[in-house]
């Protein structure tokens, strides 16, 4: 039995299908969703942790029902949501020790304590969280979510708005709850860092999951590395296995490859042997971009902008 | 149920630290009392302190539950709610506590009236009518901070909350018993006052004064209550976001 399983699962808004029969099958991994702004990855995330109830079809966290047993459901997960919701006019300490007491965590304020130094939260502890900059205040959300210790995490664009920094820091911890034996359900907008940290990813587009894979099966199914070499001479007949010509660019010659670090070293070998005088040689990977706009394309957003949480964005930069 | 205190305490901290908040809700009923109990021209009493301090108590009352159930749109719209509906506990400790903070911080303005009324002159001294007064405010209280939360539950933004918070506030006022006794109403508003839960509460206190006990107007005023209160915790039960 997965962590998270769904089967079927969907939610229309009258005439529009927000998910569309979402079948997935998740357990103690980071699983990311990426999905253009209106595509349905909020309305999974709310159904899967009992805020909204599907139309059609069932989920289960942890074996129980999210439509038999919502009550259920909830001691095993947490919810952190993109709003960034802790109180200003508490402490750091204050708004863990409320959700340990409200989850009925025994012991709070010590669950508290160890929750926060868990984060790197305990120096500040005791500061008015309105002192808290945007990455401390998404680690303390973490802190709050974390003091029942629960099978499964839920987080809605965990690094929204935060800098460099404290992306790198949040995912740090994510990856670190992982490797605990959690399961994490995350949605981002940010490829680059679904790619380094999920070790699954969903990608959804008008309530559809299009592909589910590890990062590198989803890159290898959409194109293969792409090798540039400078070079002066005639091209050779006989190109290593593997290894296709695509063309020349601007003097460049250019080739693609399954693997373009190795097939780029063979081909500079075979070129040289060849006469040639190779002056240099570069492969560029396939990234999570060109996987999305492959399978999503880049059509309009469909939601209304937001300017509510637009704002906020801006407040916490 | 222990869940609800958590909330209430939450509430209470956030209120405590904002002082310029703390000092309107404390001068704002002293400012209504005496403005209103001894500036206004009155002669159908000899004694209209002792008449309006009731109605300025309920009206205090009235004001934190309208005022109150802007707080769970804050939650709303800050993100709160979603984590707390997200949370183990029964979503009705979220409603309790929201109840229980409002109409406690009412009952605490209420006792800067009671004090002040005592102050002026009005006949508000013995400990068991005193103590009758909190428990009628009490279920007012609830009764309203109830109503008023679960319309921020349902209702999409402030806008929609304030314009509903106009729409009940203004009206529930003044067409109590609050500002003249029934006999010297027009006839079409003695009916509505008669209806009207502000008026329970008000008679209730005033029956009180005399050294009545309201048993029909309060049995009225408790099954309101509780009527209300189930009808909220149905809708806290099925709340989505």
């Amino acid at each position: 039995m997965a962590a998270i399983e769904t089967f079927e699962l969907t939610k229309h808004f009258e005439s529009l299908v927000a998910v569309d029969r979402l079948d997935l099958a998740i357990d103690r991994e980071i699983f990311g969703l990426l999905g253009p702004n209106g595509s349905g990855k909020t309305t999974t995330v709310k159904m899967l942790t009992t805020l909204l109830a599907p139309t059609e079809g069932d989920a289960t966290i942890c074996g129980h029902s999210v439509i038999g047993d919502p009550l259920a459901v909830r001691e095993q997960i947490s919810y952190v949501p993109q709003d960034m919701a802790v109180d200003p006019k508490l402490t750091g300490r204050e708004n863990v020790i409320f959700f340990a007491k409200v989850y009925g965590v025994p012991r709070p304020r010590e669950v508290a304590d160890e929750a926060l130094a868990m984060l790197d939260l305990a120096p500040r502890a005791d500061d008015l969280v309105r002192t808290y900059s945007g990455g401390m205040r998404r680690r303390l959300e973490l802190a709050q979510a974390l003091v029942h210790d629960p099978a499964v995490l839920f987080l809605d664009e965990p690094t929204i708005g935060l800098d460099v920094a404290g992306r790198k820091r949040i995912w740090e911890h994510i990856t670190a709850l992982k490797d605990r034996g959690m399961t994490v359900f995350v949605t981002t907008h940010y490829m680059d860092e679904a790619d380094q940290a999920c070790d699954r990813i969903g990608i959804i587009d008008h309530g559809r999951v299009v592909a589910t894979d590890t990062p590198v099966a989803l890159k290898a199914s959409v194109c293969r590395d792409i090798i540039s070499i400078r070079a002066d001479g005639s091209l050779p007949d006989e190109l290593p296995g593997g290894v296709a010509f695509l063309g020349m660019t601007d003097g460049e010659l250019r080739f693609e490859a399954d693997r373009g670090d190795e097939a780029g070293f063979a081909l500079s070998h075979v070129l040289t042997n060849a006469g040639m005088t190779v002056r240099s040689v570069s492969v560029r990977q396939p990234t999570l971009d060109d996987v999305f706009l492959a399978l999503v394309g880049e059509s309009d957003e469909t939601e209304a902008f937001d300017d509510r949480r637009f704002r906020r964005m801006l407040r916490r930069r | 149920m222990r869940r609800m205190f958590f909330y209430m305490e939450r509430d209470f901290r956030r209120w405590l630290r904002g002082r310029a908040n703390v000092l309107s809700t404390l001068i704002l009923p002293a400012a209504w009392l005496i403005f209103v109990g001894l500036a206004l021209p009155i002669r159908f009493t000899d004694n209209y302190l002792d008449f309006i301090a009731p109605g300025i108590l309920v009206l205090t009352m009235l004001g934190a539950s309208l005022q109150g159930g802007s707080l769970l749109m804050f939650d709303k719209v800050l993100g709160y709610l979603q984590k707390f509906l997200a949370l183990p506990a029964p979503r009705e400790s979220i409603l309790f506590g929201k109840i229980l903070f409002i109409t406690l911080r009412g009952l605490i303005q209420a006792t800067v009236i009671l004090v002040i009324a005592i102050l002026l002159g009005a006949n508000f001294l013995s400990p068991i009518l005193i103590l009758s007064i909190y428990a009628v405010l009490f279920i007012f209280g609830v009764f309203l901070s109830s109503v008023m939360t679960t319309i921020a539950l349902k209702v999409d933004d402030h806008d929609s909350y304030a314009a509903i918070n106009a729409m009940v506030s203004m009206p529930l006022f003044f067409t109590s018993s609050a500002l003249m006794p029934y006999d010297q109403m027009p006839g079409w508003l003695a009916v509505i006052a008669r209806a009207n839960p502000v008026s329970y509460a008000i008679d209730c206190i005033r029956d009180l004064q005399a050294g009545i006990f309201p048993a029909a107007t309060l049995l009225g005023l408790l099954l309101g209550a509780v009527l209300v209160l189930l009808m909220s915790v149905t809708v806290f039960r099925k709340a989505t976001v």
